[in-house]
């Protein structure tokens, strides 16, 4: 991976990472009391983390390696893990398991398929 | 632990994984961030996506506010900083059934601490040992799998739903953008559409009162 952030780019993002964590966690604990959170913001706010992770996750698995097609096959192995996760998960809220088991489907469809 | 296996395995150093646990102390920022990294994304481009995954503790500090109002300055900021989903949690599940003692900032620096010593325990154990496995083991994929399991039980109301639909299929579709900007089209698409689900939600009631 030659062209992966490295070095002093990598300190910088880190320290930039955690000043996102700092700001938005202190946000309105060191703000003045003024300062209030309107409905609307409020609700975008809420679902803005599910939303982005979503769009990371889905190309993740659906397109592997990085720059191929988009691969809805049940030949793609990263979709047959987490969708084996994702089922655990309606089924049981344990992370451990749904870990172990989408692990499982993708080392076996990584392997055999 | 995730966290720590997914860092070292998407190919950061032991040494810059282990500080980005110390010092970002974010599980979902950090796994989102990891790919960005991995692919050599822009710098902003990488800090702006783990600030957009940062933005629910905007809503839990504003929640916090009201209990730890007459704290000084620096100790509401430590609060704030060491606060996670689960501290958050515990302390407004106490606080609802008044169960919270009378030095409730102490309280919550002792569950705070508590957790951040439990997590930076067990992140640089998986930090450590995934240093140890061959890279062919495919371990890398644990953190897509741990962001999976992060957003499936949020994914309990209509608009975390629809708005999380949008964002895919806007991500997939705006994948080929240079910088992953196609990762930020997405986000606000899903963003919008989970805005725009939640009002619509919110007008229904009135509708059928007025009929």
């Amino acid at each position: 991976m030659s062209d992966s952030v490295t070095g002093w780019a990598l300190a910088v993002v880190i320290v930039g990472l955690a000043l996102s964590t700092f700001v938005t966690r202190t946000s309105f604990l060191i703000a003045g009391a003024k300062l209030r959170l309107g409905a609307r913001v409020e609700v975008a706010l809420r679902y803005a983390p599910v939303c982005t992770l979503a769009a990371i996750i889905v190309p993740d698995i659906l397109i592997h390696p990085p720059g191929a097609a988009i691969d809805l096959s049940l030949l793609n192995p990263r979709l047959i893990g987490a969708l084996a996760a994702g089922l655990w998960l309606c089924w049981s809220r344990n992370i451990l398991g749904c870990l172990g088991l989408g692990m499982a489907a993708y080392t076996l469809a990584r392997l055999y398929l | 632990m995730i966290s720590g296996v997914a860092m070292v395995k998407g190919g950061l150093a032991v040494h810059w994984a282990i500080m980005m646990s110390l010092l970002v102390y974010a599980g979902s920022a950090q796994l989102a961030a990891l790919p960005l990294i991995v692919a050599g994304a822009p710098l902003w481009v990488i800090v702006a996506t783990g600030l957009i995954t940062n933005l629910r503790f905007v809503i839990y500090s504003a929640a916090l506010r009201p209990h730890f109002a007459g704290l000084p300055w620096g100790r509401r900021a430590a609060l704030g900083f060491f606060m996670t989903d689960f501290t958050f949690t515990r302390f407004m599940l106490s606080a609802q059934e008044g169960t919270l003692p009378e030095h409730r900032d102490a309280w919550f620096a002792g569950v705070c601490s508590n957790n951040w010593i439990t997590w930076q325990l067990s992140a640089i154990t998986g930090i450590i040992g995934a240093s140890y496995v061959p890279t062919d083991w495919g371990l890398e994929f644990t953190g897509t799998l741990a962001l999976v399991a992060l957003v499936g039980p949020s994914l309990n109301a209509r608009p975390a739903i629809v708005g999380a639909a949008a964002a895919s299929v806007v991500a997939l579709i705006a994948y080929p953008m240079p910088f992953k900007l196609g990762l930020f089209c997405g986000a606000i698409a899903g963003i919008l559409a989970a805005t725009l689900t939640d009002a619509a939600q919110q007008r229904r009631p009135a509708q059928s009162e007025n009929a």
